[in-house]
């Protein structure tokens, strides 16, 4: 219990952190996704006219792709931000990125609520099936916790991971179908995309929220294995190398 | 002459052998040369603490003196258990108070407010004992409640030492453990640390003191070690300790 509240501690301090000084704090989580959203409306609603609701397809993909990226973001720069702290108090280390997580988590919470409202004019419909944006974010939070953990147990010893995961990240967003559907890349390179773990997280999403059918047993199985073995692979490795953290922060 | 002084030896602190290894990183190209050299090893393991052994016990208090880069944080750094020893055997009866650094891992960006609520959630309090002890933290640090809602980023170093002592000390602990802070408060809260270190030591309770001013190490430490390249070189009765670290630096 007391651990909890040493995390939700932390979490409160990473909320704080992120938009002190700055005139419309918290907003800025809503602004970045509706920029991108407008753009992507000005450019290529009257293109993809195989989907019958752009907007709504967009912003789910938008919502769940920010969420992926911002978490990552921060969980790999994590550590090295907290040095001071990790310098001064006994405090396990997995502690920080997991409180990042938990703080995007809250952003991604209100976000949701915000998009429910929002969207209404664009045609979503309010059913019970929405509930089950909870499980789904929890085992996409656990993906993405393992997968970041990795790169920011690496990141302390080369820094060189987190310059790399900036880099490539905007490549990452155009091949995942988050603004286009899966149909404009042609057949042969489909299995690439379909390599991507993200893919099948928004479209898990978009059962959830945009298609009219819920997601299927075999997208629910996909994101529970692939869930657990990117935390499982993640707590290891970190864990490991959290013991040499001190000497290189 | 002091009653605290019975011949029962209850250890506290216990270190076994104890060695710490740091990862020194190599990585990067920091010349043309290092561009072509290959084969280069990206880490070095480098030995910071070679087997300790010594044992703190109730009511004790140490001085731990050596030149810069000796040691003196690690060791201070794994007997808190923040560094885990890569050999040896160490154990800690008893609660830490640790100020470790001067800003104690403060948030330089949070108010002072925001800062003790976070350190003391993160030692483990409840919100309701923070509260508690919040009011004791602002009576000790003597920093008015403006003072403690501005960003700690705009207190001098003195503010900040002041802070970081009093939020250490507000919890319960059985072992004080102080990282050579008291040099830059101004004289009266120097005279007011002196004094509340001294009231702990009436109080039974142990303290690990890490200074370079040899006067201090004497005046509030009965014992002291002598910390050279990460072995204990001198132990013993601080007065003692001292002249050898004096001497370290006269030839």
């Amino acid at each position: 219990m007391s651990e909890l509240l040493k995390i939700y501690a932390l979490t409160k301090r990473n909320i704080k952190l992120r938009y002190k000084n700055s005139v419309i704090g918290f907003f800025w989580g809503f602004l970045k996704p509706f920029l991108y959203l407008l753009v992507f409306i000005l450019i290529f609603s009257t293109q993809f006219s195989s989907l019958g609701n752009y907007v709504l397809y967009v912003t789910s993909g938008l919502i769940i792709w920010f969420y992926f990226s911002n978490v990552a973001g921060q969980i790999i720069q994590s550590i090295i931000s907290s040095a001071d702290l990790i310098k001064s108090i006994k405090i396990p280390p997995i502690y920080f990125p997991i409180a990042e997580l938990t703080s995007e988590l809250f952003n991604l919470c209100l976000m949701f609520i915000v998009f429910l409202l929002v969207m209404y004019p664009f045609g979503i419909t309010y059913s019970f099936k929405l509930f089950l944006f909870f499980p789904a974010v929890i085992l996409f939070s656990l993906f993405t916790l393992g997968f970041s953990l990795i790169l920011s147990g690496i990141n302390v010893f080369l820094r060189d991971v987190g310059i790399l995961w900036n880099t490539i990240l905007p490549a990452f967003f155009y091949v995942t179908p988050v603004a286009y559907p899966m149909s404009l890349i042609p057949l042969k390179y489909q299995f690439i995309v379909k390599m991507n773990p993200v893919y099948y997280f928004i479209e898990l999403f978009r059962h959830i929220v945009y298609y009219p059918d819920g997601p299927s047993y075999k997208l629910w199985t996909g994101a529970l294995i692939s869930g657990i073995i990117s935390f499982a692979i993640g707590y290891f490795i970190f864990q490991k190398l959290s013991r040499y953290f001190i000497s290189c922060i | 002459m002091h009653l605290k002084k019975t011949n029962i030896k209850v250890p506290l602190i216990t270190l076994e052998n104890i060695s710490v290894d740091f990862l020194e990183n190599n990585v990067g190209i920091h010349s043309v040369k290092d561009f072509f050299t290959i084969g280069k090893r990206p880490f070095r393991r480098k030995t910071i603490l070679k087997e300790i052994n010594f044992t703190i016990n109730k009511g004790e208090s140490w001085a731990i003196m050596g030149r810069n880069g000796s040691g003196k944080s690690t060791l201070l750094r794994t007997i808190s258990g923040i560094i885990k020893p890569s050999g040896g055997k160490l154990t800690v009866s008893g609660t830490i108070a640790p100020i470790l650094a001067l800003s104690a891992g403060m948030e330089l960006e949070l108010t002072g407010f925001e800062n003790i609520n976070l350190l003391l959630s993160l030692s483990g309090l409840k919100h309701r004992e923070i509260i508690q002890l919040t009011r004791e933290i602002i009576d000790f640090s003597e920093l008015d409640t403006n003072t403690l809602q501005m960003p700690v980023k705009r207190y001098s170093s003195g503010m900040i030492a002041r802070l970081a002592f009093s939020i250490a000390l507000a919890k319960n602990f059985d072992i004080l453990m102080i990282d050579e802070i008291l040099a830059v408060g101004d004289q009266g809260f120097q005279t007011k640390c002196v004094q509340k270190i001294n009231l702990i030591k009436e109080q039974g309770k142990t303290i690990i003191f890490v200074s370079h001013a040899p006067a201090d190490a004497v005046k509030l430490c009965e014992n002291a070690i002598l910390i050279e390249n990460g072995s204990i070189k001198q132990s013993g009765n601080s007065k003692n300790v001292c002249r050898h670290y004096e001497a370290l630096f006269q030839s």
